[in-house]
């Protein structure tokens, strides 16, 4: 369970989140909405526990990430990050056992567990095809399932997530976010996960956090927090919900077409 | 790999202005390190040729090309840049100031004298690869071209300076310096049982950096999120490279593209897996440098060219080779 409370983050003077608090379950998904430069990815980037932060906390099963050390706190909460073109000339596997960086020994040699937690992070995101192609010649889809399966591999209970489809098209976007979901029921991963577009959002989220300018504006159910009042205040820009004619999942698109 | 280096050391030993044969080296090696006592069947010169000219020579170029290599190995990991060399980033030319500085302090006539210029050389070293480096980064990267902007600027520097302090001293340290900036190894064994430790140190420590290089070729914010202690990484794979590249021009003097070219040959053939990239540029490396110097030795007979020259002929069209590689972005 991820845990945080209070938490102020400030780049110089300037305050990007303002005392925000939330609570991740396990086998969850948090959805972080909001503006462009709502504090979205810093809330992300914090929670990963490298950024300095001015007050708060942030715990894993009570754990205060402050207190770890970059190797404890590795394992106990992972990042995939933005999609983007990844180069290099490592293979597929090379880069998802630098997940396992927080098991290795000090020469830095993999053992039978480490191997056993790659292939299964492989085949959980069904790269196993591509274990030995280097990561540089891959779809933008793909890459984004190698990031994935290297967070996987970090075995940890929290996985954060920013942004993840960013790039990617409807057939990629879809199939990440699947996985993404099984993923959290199966291995009672806690999700916390950065997104743009609202709509992926209500049909996979469970919880959704309205972040505005570093406040947290509104948290809740998606048809809770994804209502044409909230969302067109928060935005700036008039919006229509309606509900999703076979699942009732709300529906959100551009209103007021005049 | 290990075969080729015994073949290219023996080669090395056997070459020169009297040409000795292999087997000779080998019954004369036997002799002296396997404690067997064979019977004297080669001229008592080539024996002392062999033990106090030729094998010291042929140990410093080796260890020199395998410090070279693994150190640039190094540097290009963690710099993320295919182009950093210890001569390019000018770390060689600031070892250069180090060693010369401490040289005309005081003018090894004893074993200590030797030890303590290999400390210049490392200050010289780190100072220059922190200068290059703040200069360089921007946004917390080091493009390409900064790199190599900042390492010609501080590395020319480092070389004036260097040539200030030379003309100040004596004749007998003039010639000295000369050969080090020419890039000739030293002669005779105190240099090398005075490079010996450093660079064990050195090169075994870079060897078992790999993994870490391999995580920072992410970006530094996610190695900091796949559990790398970032800052404490960096800081020591800085100061161990430099000690290895400091090591290598106290004894050897300025040799450059030998740490840029043998990393890539590597990363061609086997990958760029930095835990073995890393042991295999040592390897590599010496070969290298023993081809080099063998060369070197061999274009104009019976004089010899520094080393640093062929180095430079073989090195600055490979620079060039993977300057238009890196636009393509093969390899990061």
């Amino acid at each position: 369970m991820l845990t945080i409370t209070s938490l102020t983050v400030a780049y110089c003077d300037r305050i990007v989140l303002k005392k925000v608090s939330l609570e991740v379950m396990p086998g969850r998904i948090m959805a972080l909405i909001g503006p462009n430069g709502a504090g979205k990815s810093t809330l992300i980037r914090a929670a990963s526990g490298i950024l300095p932060i001015h007050s708060g906390k942030i715990c894993v099963g009570g754990r205060d990430l402050a207190d770890c050390l970059p190797g404890e706190r590795a394992k106990i909460v992972a990042v995939v990050p933005q999609a983007r073109q990844l180069g290099g000339a490592f293979s597929v596997e090379q880069a998802v056992m630098m997940g396992r960086t927080p098991y290795l020994n000090w020469l830095g040699r993999e053992g039978e567990a480490d191997k056993a937690a790659v292939r299964s992070a492989l085949r959980r995101t069904g790269l196993e095809k591509f274990a030995e192609r280097p990561i540089a010649k891959l779809s933008g889809g793909e890459q984004q399932r190698v990031l994935l399966a290297r967070a996987l591999a970090q075995e940890t209970p929290v996985l954060l997530l920013d942004e993840p489809t960013n790039h990617l098209d409807l057939q990629h976007q879809t199939n990440l976010l699947s996985l993404v979901r099984n993923l959290a029921q199966q291995q009672h991963i806690a999700v916390l996960m950065a997104m743009h577009d609202l709509n992926l959002v209500a049909h996979f989220a469970d919880k959704v956090a309205l972040l505005v300018s570093g406040d947290l504006m509104s948290m809740g159910l998606p048809q809770e927090v994804l209502c044409a009042e909230l969302i067109s205040k928060a935005y700036e820009t008039p919006v229509e919900v309606v509900p999703h004619p076979l699942t009732g999942a709300p529906l959100i698109f551009p209103g007021n077409r005049s | 790999m290990a075969l080729l280096l015994i073949a290219a050391f023996v080669a090395s030993v056997a070459l020169g202005a009297v040409f000795i044969p292999p087997g000779t080296i080998l019954r004369i090696l036997l002799n002296h390190l396997g404690g067997i006592h064979l019977l004297q069947d080669w001229p008592a010169s080539s024996e002392a040729i062999i033990l106090a000219v030729r094998l010291p020579h042929a140990v410093l170029v080796a260890l020199t090309g395998a410090a070279l290599a693994s150190s640039g190995a190094a540097y290009q990991g963690l710099f993320r840049n295919p182009l950093a060399d210890p001569y390019l980033i000018g770390v060689a030319s600031g070892a250069g100031l180090g060693a010369v500085f401490a040289m005309s302090l005081n003018w090894p006539s004893t074993l200590l004298g030797f030890y303590l210029i290999p400390v210049g050389a490392f200050f010289g070293a780190i100072m220059t690869v922190i200068l290059v480096y703040n200069l360089a980064r921007v946004n917390g990267l080091v493009p390409l071209t900064t790199l190599i902007l900042a390492g010609v600027a501080v590395g020319s520097f480092a070389s004036a300076l260097t040539s200030y302090l030379m003309l100040r001293t004596d004749l007998q340290l003039h010639r000295a310096i000369s050969f080090l900036l020419g890039g000739s190894p030293m002669s005779g064994w105190e240099p090398v049982i005075a490079a010996l430790p450093y660079m064990i140190v050195g090169m075994g420590l870079l060897s078992i950096s790999g993994h870490t290089l391999n995580v920072l070729q992410f970006g530094e914010e996610e190695a900091r999120q796949m559990g790398l202690h970032v800052d404490r990484a960096k800081v020591f794979v800085i100061l161990v490279a430099s000690l290895t590249t400091a090591v290598a021009v106290a004894f050897s003097g300025v040799i450059g593209f030998i740490g840029l070219i043998v990393p890539h040959i590597i990363r061609i053939l086997w990958g760029p897996d930095y835990r073995r990239l890393i042991p295999l540029s040592i390897l590599t490396g010496g070969i290298a440098l023993l081809l080099a110097d063998m060369l070197a030795r061999i274009l104009l007979a019976p004089s010899s060219l520094p080393v640093g020259i062929v180095t430079a002929m073989a090195g600055a069209p490979f620079f060039l080779w993977i300057l238009r590689q890196a636009k393509r972005e093969v390899f990061w």
